[in-house]
Parts: structure tokens; sequence; C-alpha cells
């Protein structure tokens, strides 16, 4: 399938900004099924400079400086991505998760792709007894990894309410946990914690999700949203595996792949400091277009 | 010839007194020191520094105590009452975490000894440890070899929070890691130095084993210089240097950066500043511009070469490290990129303080420097391993529990190590399911018995345990090692645990040497010195600071004029109309200064008594003294020890408690003669950099306003005598003006005394013209040519005070005066200070994007 998308990010300030440096994650990754066909960042004041490098994690990174005073910013990034990734189907039988805590411990590489660099606490997602010991139950002794990450998938989804009002970025993970609800990040950090609370190798994905609107109805503009879901390895054979609490879904072709890190603080699509205002306005409008 | 021999006899006499009085003092000394070692009581079981196993002092000790003890009790005491005065008057502080109150440093009036050759020992083993540690970072973040061929876990590095993938593979500006390093030792029970722990990141310590060798030497410098202990200043004077070199330029500028008066060791920070002739800068003074830090100064912004850095390297870059961080600069990974600027020791350092790395080292050091490791460390074994979990596991009463990767045990809510045996069935069962869950979060560690040192208690010594510290700086001729070091002593039992926060002593290190050392100081050999007359740059914080310094004080003053005014028998309280009026003025000014409440009514003592120490009061004399004190805390480095003691001291005084009228006078006099000292000391010791302008900017442009209030307030066109008598006082011109006119006080006269006299040194018109020559002499950031907005005031202002009349000058005058000054005292905030405490300061951008 291949989708156009068209990710408009805009900061309304209270006063004049004089300066802002910002860090942009926009460009869909290659690779797993995902091919980047064309992508273009439009930047609005004009920076006085642009720089782009691959970060640790492989993603295309862009540096910006903005020294032009400015109300308002926005960056207009559109991207057309071929996916053609077949889901894992759920009822799949794998490796016993156990061996596949102990195998991922073991690897000899600190590389992006390297299981031991997700077994461990991360910025945004602290170890927490409890978190692990919720996810220890969809994990009895001898599982296949697929069929405890399915489970565990499966209760975050039907145990956590979303709503997109309850939480922020600094929200933290304890407090999602204990009134089990937020939006897909936060489901995406809870279910990381606990697979890393098990010594299992999770990641972090950020990109987006085509939505089919509702029978008859027509697809909204802008309705879409950037979405968030985990990536777990389980072994070298089935390798990353991607599962979406927020849907309870194993990751196919309506998913489209932006970055993958640790947890948010490693792939946020736009971040950055501002001189100037600290009242500030955001609005993210995203549009996942079935080209065909 | 009689007279002479005579005088031979008296002196040869003089001389066998003085032999025989010695003689007496060593028998005397040695009877102590027999005392001191019968009383000493030795713990069970565990090694001490200074007696050997067979009960005897060892030699060092008995060379020391030896001379100690001909010291008489009363001298001993003498001067552990000097060194502790020393201290407190120069300030020396630290600060426990979540306190917000600095306190002060406590020394043991005891150094610890070390022999020569058991430091060349202890030395040896420091530098191969700071080379191994130099090659394995290089390794981790470079090539990444000695993961990929199985000679350390993947997971041992993965763990930490301090590995910082940001930098993989970006190359050391300046070439190196590590340029301090730093390890904490303790003796074990077989007689040799073990490493207990590796500082990396930004190893603290070596400012206060600098100040604690300075007080100690002092106190007892016939005892330092009979012992040839060898001085810690060519090891400041090497890593200075080797800081410098690093740097691409010929005259580096190199900043500690601190992340601000409020952190634990601030007062190190300044004090390594100033001893190493470093700019102290705090995140806020940095930004980045072509590729480079640069430091907004009062003349733009500066380049800097080198950053020494005091805050931990999460917090250095809120763009690609900790995004809550506003202690760093934003864009500075990306500057390290770019080469651009040389980061003392390079971001991801601390990676390497993992505990969980300790038992690889010694394969580490065969294969990265082919030798065995020189001195050994704490057993450890890390539970990322099943057989040093299971051996964990299975001692698990013997071992003490820590972290792998950071301070604290995770799910434990402890900043030392854990024991097993001090948990309850529950706690121990959590611990166990913990390690077995998550083995590589956890290490074991041997419950090692250190051995203890002599501390000086009530007139004895007695044993107390301590750590170590001992520093290491890269030089381009090798690993140099501090003499000395950083020694902690702890009240409790276990050593390791021991943190100044838990009211812990240090004592000084002195290596003791059976040779002559030479004394050399931190002056540079002369051939390398070049002349400098201008000490370097001034960062717009520094001047915003003592700006307001000057302001602070000079308010204080103010009040405390208006507080004598008020209060003094002669002055306005005589019970007259006129005399209740102007009474009435002076607290009406003070209700607006915010020194006293707008409901005071009460007896004009307990007015008096608030305006000068009501700590509630923002206006307050106490208050604007203490307001002073906080901001000259984040000057220390600027300040001279005396001039710190001069605010300490007012401090103090006015937050005593003083009952009746006559005391509370006298102590608003004796602070009033204190600022005097302390006006003093900046006109006699400030050099005349930009600092010292800015000090005088805000003390001149206060004085200013505030004189210009009082002539409004006491001078308006109907003033009486008593008025203007008032003003009179508070401009502290009496005398001057009964010498000139010889008359009861007139309104003109006074006016233009307190006005527009420019050769009266509390008149507004000399300030307005000694604030024109300071501005003059500035550094201008003009870009277009046009005459600056301060300048323009302050011109303007000189302009209409040299060529007004005082009979004509009229009260809107005034009053349009004292808004031109408000208006400059913000034009010079503006210019020179863009980044001062009510500029704009950087933001996070928000949201989930």
């Amino acid at each position: 399938m291949i989708y156009d998308i068209r990710h408009v990010t805009t900061y309304e300030y209270e006063s004049p900004v004089s300066f802002a440096r910002c860090t942009l994650r926009l460009e869909p990754r290659s690779g797993n099924g995902q091919e980047l066909i064309s992508h273009h960042v439009e930047i609005r004041p004009r920076p006085a400079e642009r720089s782009v490098r691959r970060d640790f994690f492989g993603t295309l990174t862009e540096s910006v400086v903005i020294e032009a005073a400015h109300r308002n910013l926005r960056i207009d990034s559109r991207s057309r991505v071929s996916v053609t990734r077949q889901p894992r189907a759920r009822a799949a039988v794998s490796p016993g998760w156990e061996s596949i805590r102990d195998i991922a411990f073991e690897a000899t590489s600190l590389g992006p792709s390297s299981p031991v660099g997700y077994v461990f606490a991360s910025p945004l997602v602290p170890v927490l007894g409890p978190v692990s010991a919720y996810a220890a139950e969809s994990f009895v002794a001898g599982a296949g990894i697929l069929a405890g990450a399915v489970d565990l998938m499966h209760r975050i989804r039907t145990e956590f309410r979303y709503d997109p009002k309850a939480t922020v970025i600094s929200t933290p993970l304890n407090e999602v946990f204990a009134k089990r609800h937020g939006v897909c990040q936060d489901f995406a950090h809870v279910m990381i914690a606990g697979l890393r609370g098990l010594g299992l190798p999770a990641a972090y994905v950020s990109g987006y999700l085509r939505t089919i609107p509702p029978a008859g109805q027509p697809r909204l503009q802008g309705a879409d949203a950037t979405h968030a879901w985990v990536s777990l390895w389980c072994g070298e054979e089935l390798g990353w595996v991607d599962f979406d609490p927020t849907n309870d879904l194993m990751v196919a072709s309506d998913h489209i792949v932006l970055a993958v890190g640790r947890d948010f603080s490693d792939v946020s699509p736009v971040d950055g400091i501002i001189v100037g205002s600290r009242k500030q306005k955001l609005d993210v409008a995203v549009d996942v277009l079935l080209v065909e | 010839m009689a007279e002479g021999a005579a005088e031979e006899d008296d002196k040869a006499g003089k001389a066998q007194g003085q032999r025989q009085g010695q003689r007496e003092g060593q028998r005397e000394g040695q009877r102590r020191f027999a005392q001191w070692v019968r009383d000493y009581r030795r713990l069970p079981g565990i090694p001490d520094e200074f007696l050997g196993p067979d009960g005897k002092p060892r030699a060092v000790w008995s060379r020391f105590f030896d001379a100690f003890g001909a010291l008489a009790p009363d001298e001993v005491e003498r001067r552990f009452g000097m060194a502790d005065r020393h201290l407190r008057e120069a300030g020396v502080t630290y600060r426990a975490p979540g306190e917000s109150a600095d306190r002060p440093w406590s020394i043991s009036h005891l150094p610890l000894l070390i022999d020569e050759a058991d430091w060349k020992q202890l030395s040896d083993g420091i530098t191969q440890r700071a080379e191994l540690l130099e090659l394995v970072l290089r390794d981790i973040y470079g090539e990444g070899r000695l993961v990929a061929e199985g000679a350390l876990p993947a997971a041992a590095i993965a763990g930490s929070p301090e590995y910082l993938r940001p930098v993989c593979g970006v190359p050391p500006p300046g070439g190196r890691y590590l340029s301090l390093y730093a390890a904490d030792v303790g003796r074990g029970p077989d007689g040799r130095w073990w490493v207990l722990g590796d500082r990396t990141q930004a190893p603290s310590g070596a400012g206060y084993a600098l100040e604690n060798r300075l007080v100690l030497s002092r106190a007892f410098s016939d005892l330092y210089k009979s012992m040839n202990v060898p001085r810690v200043a060519p090891f400041f004077e090497a890593f200075r240097d080797s800081l410098r070199a690093r740097a691409d330029r010929d005259e580096p500028r190199i900043g500690v950066l601190t992340p601000g008066s409020f952190s634990e060791t601030y007062f190190e920070h300044a004090t390594l500043a100033r001893y190493l002739g470093f700019l102290l800068v705090e995140g806020d003074d940095l930004a980045v511009s072509d590729d480079h830090i640069h430091i907004r100064t009062v003349a733009g912004l500066k380049r800097l070469d080198v950053l020494l850095r005091r805050v931990d390297s999460n917090s250095l870059d809120p763009l690609e490290l900790d995004a809550s961080s506003r202690l760093g600069v934003a864009g500075l990974i990306d500057v390290l990129r770019k080469d651009g600027v040389v980061v003392a020791n390079m971001p991801g350092s601390g990676v390497l303080e993992a505990r969980a790395l300790l038992g690889f080292l010694p394969a580490l050091s065969r294969r990265l420097l082919g030798e065995e490791l020189k001195m050994p460390h704490i057993a450890t074994w890390w539970c990322g391993q099943r057989s040093a979990r299971d051996e964990v596991l299975s001692r698990l009463d013997e071992v003490a529990i820590e972290g792998a990767y950071r301070r604290g045990v995770p799910g434990f809510d402890s900043n030392g190590p854990v024991l097993a045996s001090e948990l309850d069935a529950a706690g121990r069962q959590r611990l166990i399911d913990a390690i077995a869950a998550r083995g590589m979060d956890y290490v074991g560690q041997e419950v090692v018995r250190l051995s203890t040192m002599p501390v000086w208690e009530q007139g004895q010594i007695t044993p107390r345990p301590f750590v170590l510290r001992v520093f290491a700086a890269a030089t381009t001729d090798g690993w140099a090692i501090m003499p000395g070091g950083f020694c902690r002593i702890a009240e409790q039992a276990d050593a390791r645990a021991v943190s100044m926060g838990d009211g812990a002593r240090s004592a000084d290190v002195w290596v003791v040497s059976d040779k002559q050392v030479s004394t050399a100081t931190l002056l540079p050999a002369i051939d390398k010195v070049r002349i400098r007359r201008i000490a370097g740059v001034l960062p717009s914080r520094a001047a915003d600071n003592l700006f307001w310094l000057g302001r602070y004080l000079e308010r204080a003053e103010a009040t405390l004029r208006l507080v004598r005014a008020l209060g003094s028998p002669s002055g306005p309280n005589k019970g007259t109309a006129a005399s209740l009026q102007s009474a009435e003025r002076i607290q009406r000014l003070l209700v607006t200064w915010g020194a006293i409440s707008q409901t005071s009514r009460a007896a004009p003592g307990r007015i008096v008594a608030e305006a000068l120490q009501s700590p509630e009061r923002f206006g307050s004399a106490l208050s604007l003294v203490r307001a002073a004190q906080r901001t000259a805390t984040s000057l220390r480095e600027r300040l001279s020890p005396d001039a710190w003691q001069v605010i300490t001291e007012m401090a103090e005084r006015l937050a005593w408690e003083v009952e009746g009228d006559d005391s509370v006078l006298s102590a608003a006099e004796l602070t009033l003669q204190e600022l005097a000292s302390f006006a003093g000391l900046a006109h006699e010791n400030m050099n005349r950099a930009a600092g010292w302008r800015f000090l005088d900017i805000g003390r001149r442009t206060e004085r200013a306003i505030n004189t210009t209030r009082f002539a409004r307030q006491f001078a308006y066109d109907e003033a009486g005598d008593e008025d203007l008598d008032i003003l009179l006082t508070l401009v502290d011109c009496q005398i001057t003006y009964r010498s000139r006119y010889l008359l009861a006080p007139i309104l003109a006269p006074v006016r233009d005394l307190a006005v527009l006299d420019s050769y009266n040194p509390r008149s507004v018109a000399f300030q307005v013209t000694t604030l024109n020559e300071h501005i003059a002499a500035l550094p201008s950031l003009k870009e277009h040519g046009l005459i600056e907005k301060p300048q323009r005031l302050a011109v303007a202002m000189q302009a209409m005070l040299a060529t007004a009349e005082a009979e004509k000058l009229e009260v809107k005058t005034l009053f349009a005066l004292e808004q031109d000054l408000l208006s400059l005292a913000e034009a010079v905030g503006q210019h020179y200070f863009p980044h001062g405490p009510n500029a704009s300061r950087p933001e996070k951008l928000t949201g989930l994007a």
C-alpha cells in the first residue's frame, strides 16, 4: 500500500519569539516492510540554519535554527511511503519468553538494533515493581513470547481507558498505571515498562495509523494523529515484532513507522527550545491518505 | 669589655634556658604522646593507620606526634581555633542535598599521614587505572571492540543512564575523555589500598582538598614544614596547563560550569574557578552560535574554548539529553560533534562509574595495557551474570547489595548499600525476588573492614573509619596525581556510605617525605607569564549580580539612615508639631520601601526595630542585607574573603534580636560602619575592570534615586528647618553645610548641596557624573553607530544637573529626575544583562508534537 502523509505542526506564541532551535524527526524510516518514496519538510519562518544527520537509532534528524522573530512556527512535513507488512498471527507458536530474555541479555553489540539496549529503564520508562508484576501475569513460566505479549497487549486495551484529556507528556508512568488511563503514548510506555520489568527487550515506535472512517462517512481532513506502539524483540528468528496496545492490534500495513527508540524522548517528532514566549499553543494535524 | 661580656653571659644564659625549656617541652610532649597511645582504643579486628599490628605507632605518625605533642594543650587548641576561624571567615561551606542553607565546613584537625613509599604504590595504581579507564571509554564510544569480542558484556554498559547514545562515535574534542579522574580508596585488612569506586563524571572534592590544605598548613606551619609534605599547587598548575593546551587557541577562555549557587558544592566550584583563573559560568550564561559555545558577557558573545563541567552529563543539553534540565545549554552536543568546544570530562564518561564494570577491569587491564591491575578493588559480583548472581544469593548475609549502575539500590529507598541482614523477612524476600528477576540492576560487594585513622576529640585521639579520594589529572606528560587528596571521616563504622551531607568531617592528607620538598606555588614559571592587566571577560549574569549587590547594599544604607534619623534622640521625635510631621514623612518613606507595614502606628521604637530587622518586611535592613548576601553567594569567585566576611557579619548582626532604642540604634550604627568598610574594600581592593564598575553603577544609581527621593520628601517647596535638617542628616552633609553657611538650613542651599553640587560625593549630581564615567568606559555593543540608551539618559541627566539652579529647582523636576534614574537602571539592565533574572530564558517547546 502507498500512503501520502501530511503532518503539520503549528506553534502559536503569545509574545514574539526571537530565537528557536529545533530537532525534527519527521522522516519515515525504510526497512521492515516499509519503503520511503519521498519526503519534504517546509518550515516557516524560514530557518537560518538547517542540517541533517542520522541519530544513534538511525532516525534522520534535522537540526533547525530560526533567528527571525515570529509568533507562529509552522512545520509542514509531507511523505510518501509504501508499506507491505504482513501481520504476525496472534496465535503463532514462538519460543518461550525466558529463553528470549536470556539470549537478549547476552547480545554482544551496543548498536541500535541490539536487544540489550532495550531491557533497562529509560528516561520516561522506569522499571516499577507493580508494573512488572502486572506484566508477569501474562507471562507464565514457559509461555511463548508472542502469546505473552498478545495477552499483555489485550489486557492493556481492555483494562485501561483511552482518555486524551487525562495525561500530558510529563505525566509519570506510575500515575498512568495507577489510574489506568491515558493515550497511545502512555499505553506503549506501560507495556514497555512491564516487558522490561521481566527482562524482555521492548522499544518504543512512533508513527502514523491509517484510520478508516465509519461506513458511509467521509474521511475528515487532519483527523488522524501521530501514533505510538511497542516493538518487542522475539529472538533471532522472529526479530522485532510490533504490538499496538491502544488498539489491541498486531502491527501490519495500516501502521507507518516514523522512528524507533527506547521511549518517547528518543523519537519525539518535533522538539526544541525557544527564547521569548512562555505561553504557547500547539496544534498537530495529521492526514494519512491511501494512494493505492 | 665588661658590658660586652655580661651581654654574652646573658645570651648564653638565655640560650641555655631556652634549651632547657625545649627539653622540658620535649619531655612533656613525649609524655603526652605516650598517653595518647595508651588511650587510643583501636576497633577490634580493624587495621589502623596510626598503630601497627604490634600496637606501636607507625614511623610517620611518631614523627608527627613527637612534634605535635611538644605543643602545649592550650597552644593546640589555639591553633585548632585558628583553623576553624579561617574556614568560617573564608566562608567555606557545602550544602546537604535538599537543604537551602549552607553548612559550615568541618575539618578534622589532624591530617591523614601517608608514608612516601606507601603513596608511591597508591599513585602508581591510580595512574594505571586512569589510563585504563581512558582506553575503555575510547573503545565503548568508538570502535566497540571490547563488547564485540566479548571482553565486556554489552549489558554492563547499556544499563547505565550515563551511557550517552548521542555521543557514540563522536571523538572527544581535545583528544581525550578524562581530564580529571578520582578514585575513592580505603586500606583493606591486608594492608593494601583498595579502590572502592571510580569517579569519572565530574569528580568533586579537589577544591575542598585545596582549602583543607591551606587551612591546616597555615595553622601548623612549622609542623607542616618539618614533615616535608609535597605541595598540591603543582598538581593544579599541571591540570590548568593541560586544559589550556587542549584548546585550539593560544589564549583560550575556560569556564567552570556550575549548576548554580544551590548546588551542594557551589563553594568548591567558585574556589576552583578563582584558584585556576577560570570563569565561573552557569548554563544560562552560555549560548551556541557558529558551532561554538559562547558566554554572554557585557561586551556581547565571547567564544568559550573549554568547559570544566560540574554539571552531570544528562543535564548538559535539553535538546539531546534530559529535556527538563535548565543547567546546560541547548545544542552543546551538536557543538561537540563539530569539534567546537572541549568539555572536561567528555559527556558520557560517567558510564564507568557503574559498579557492574568493576569485575571486568582486571581482564581489561591485561588486554588493553598488557599488565596486571596494580591496585585491587573491592570484590564485586554483578548479578547480571548467572554465576555471580548465584554467589550473591548464596552469601546474601555476607555481602552489601548496591545498584549496578547508579547510586541507590533499585526498588529500595536507600542512598547507600542495602544489607540483607538488616532487613525484615519480607524485605529480605523482596530483595531476593528483585535480584532473581532483574539481577543486572544489582551488584553484591564484599563488606570490607577498612582501616581507621586518628581524629582529635577533647584532648584525645580516637580511631575513625575514612575514605580517601585521590585525584589524577591528564597532562601533556601523562597523569599527574595530586599529592594528598580529599579524606572524609565517617562517624559510623562503614565508611563507604560516607557523604558530607551526613555531618561527616574531612581531613587534609599529608604525604610524608624524608626529603625536602620544593615550594612551588600556583605562579607559573616566569618565562611562561604574559603580562595581563584586564582580567578576562565579565559574564552578563555576574555583572547583573554585581549591579544588584551594589543596589541592595546602598538601599540598606539608606534604610539604616532613615532608621537612625527616626530613632535618634536629637531627631524628629521631640514632640513638636513640626517634628511629628517629619517623623510621619520618614515613616511613610519606610512604608513605601516595604521596611515597615502599612498599619504600623506603633511606638517609634517598635517601628525602628521593624525597619531594622523584621525578616517579614522585604525592605527591612535585614532583608536587604540578606538579599545582598544571596546575590554575593553567586559572586563568590569575584569577591575577596574580606568583603564576603563583612556581608556575613552584617547579616548576622541584624538577625540578632535587640531590645531597647539604644541597642537598635547602635546596631544600625555598627551596620552603617560595616557598609562603609565594604565600600572601602570595594574601592581600595577591587580591580578596576568591568566588574567593579557594575558594582559601583548599582550603588551610584541607587544612591541617586534615594537622594532624589529624600530631596523630594524633605526639601519640598515649603519645607521647614526640621525637614531640611533631616535631609542634611540623611545625605550626611551636616558638617559641610554648617561650614559653608553658618546658618540654620535654608531651602535653596540645602537643595544645592543634596542635588546639584557635583563636588559633594553624596549629591545626585556627583552620582550622575560618576555614572557617566562608568558608562563611557564600558564596552560598546553598538553596531549602528548611534548613542546607546544608558549613555543617552545619563548624559542628558548630567547636562540638566550641571545647568540647573538651586533657586529655580522645582519638585516636579526632582520627580522627573527620579523617573529618569529608574529608566537608566532599567536601560543598563536591558543593555548589559539581556539574560538577567527578568529576561526571557529559553523555554521548551511543549506538547505532544
